[in-house]
């Protein structure tokens, strides 16, 4: 059992090539903690902007008529990866984990598995 | 040939959006930012909501138009209602509810510490609203809930002034805000989440967004969301003020509660945009 900036500093510190991370309510846009990310890359920001991401996804599997949970979102750019994990908060209002990571320096199936790991230590 | 001289038209009237910017960009409160910096604890009443300091940090925030915790965390079954009444009875100054719930392993912390700070952020985005009273601050303690994570003044007014921006971007009306909702029939309706259905489904003339968060256990300002959006595409109306009482005898007022006239009002805005 973590608290949530316990948690941020976890996966920033124990996932190899992570330089940013967010715990975001994707219901208001919001970043309910951050860690990492710097004077170049501002995660509230990211936070806010990712939230569009996901809400468009969701749209359109219900358009789609998918009945089944995203489990994560991956966003590759040439230098890094945007991870996003979806969770289900316990207040009635849906969550993320947003994970900036390096490309050169990453693994993506480790990445994604610790990420899992740290949504289960969370317990939100 | 000759040409004629005239006068150019005036200017058309156009709201003053560089002002409105400016206005919005400045502080929420001077109030709060002065009993941040002098690091107080105590109680800061405002019109539509209560903030509770802790050496000039925001420790709990409530307010009647959005859920409390209790609300969040009931709904959902994320707590039964007789460990959250016990833990309220037992609080004490020493001992918080908030500590209560997590020493008897009601909660997990990371669960408990999310959904406190969503419901701090969702009370703080309605009693920080413009108000026409000032506020009052009473010195003294904390809330008996106890404080969980503080948030500093300064974020919390950031993340307050976003969301009034994000509802603006969404649907410049602010009237579905408090008014209680009326269906609408669009012309062609867009696909909705599962989220804005259950919204939609609630909306029965008499419920305002509150109510309607109230009743699905959600926070208030992610219902604004999806009301602002579901007016944005003509699914939702808010039901406009009644007239003013005691209209001048043999002057009735029209009814203003014309799909037309919300018709145009979009088009204002959408013109307006441009």
């Amino acid at each position: 059992m973590a608290n949530t900036e316990t948690a941020l500093k976890e996966a920033l510190a124990s996932i190899e090539g992570a330089t940013g991370v967010a715990l975001v309510d994707y219901t208001s846009g919001m970043a309910l903690g951050t860690m990492g990310g710097g004077k170049s890359f501002d995660l509230n920001v990211a936070a806010a902007g990712n939230t569009d991401v996901v809400r468009a996804k969701m749209r359109t599997m219900e358009h789609l008529g998918l009945k089944a949970q995203i489990e994560d979102i991956l966003i590759t750019l040439s230098d890094q990866y945007h991870l996003i994990r979806l969770i289900s908060g316990r207040g009635g209002n849906g969550l993320f984990l947003y994970l900036v990571l390096d490309a050169k320096r990453a693994n993506l199936a480790m990445a994604r598995h610790q990420l899992k790991k740290i949504e289960e230590d969370l317990e939100v | 040939m000759t040409v004629v001289g005239t006068t150019p038209p005036p200017r058309l009237p156009v709201r003053d959006k560089a002002a409105g910017r400016h206005r919005a960009g400045g502080e929420v409160s001077p109030m709060l930012t002065r009993l941040a910096a002098e690091r107080a604890t105590g109680v800061l009443e405002r019109e539509r909501g209560t903030l509770y300091l802790t050496e000039g940090r925001v420790a709990h925030a409530e307010s009647p138009l959005a859920p409390g915790l209790d609300v969040l965390l009931l709904t959902h079954g994320t707590l039964d209602a007789g460990a959250w009444r016990e833990a309220v009875e037992q609080a004490d100054e020493e001992h918080g509810a908030a500590r209560l719930l997590l020493g008897a392993g009601r909660i997990g912390q990371g669960a408990l510490e999310v959904c406190h700070l969503g419901a701090l952020y969702d009370a703080a985005y309605f009693a920080l609203a413009p108000s026409s009273t000032p506020g009052r601050f009473r010195y003294g303690t904390g809330h008996p809930f106890g404080a969980l994570r503080p948030v500093a003044v300064d974020a919390l007014e950031r993340e307050t002034l976003r969301r009034r921006a994000l509802l603006h971007r969404l649907w410049p009306d602010p009237l579905p805000d408090t008014a209680p909702l009326l269906r609408a029939e669009p012309v062609a309706a867009p696909g909705l989440t599962a989220r804005q259905r259950a919204v939609l489904a609630r909306v029965d003339g008499v419920r305002t967004a509150s109510d309607i968060a109230r009743a699905l256990g959600r926070h208030a300002f992610a219902t604004l969301v999806d009301v602002r959006r579901l007016a944005a595409a003509g699914l939702l109306t808010a039901q406009f003020p009644p007239p003013v009482p005691q209209p001048p005898p043999g002057l009735t007022l029209p009814r203003v509660n014309d799909p037309d006239i919300t018709l145009l009002k979009r088009l204002r805005d959408a013109l307006e945009a441009l």
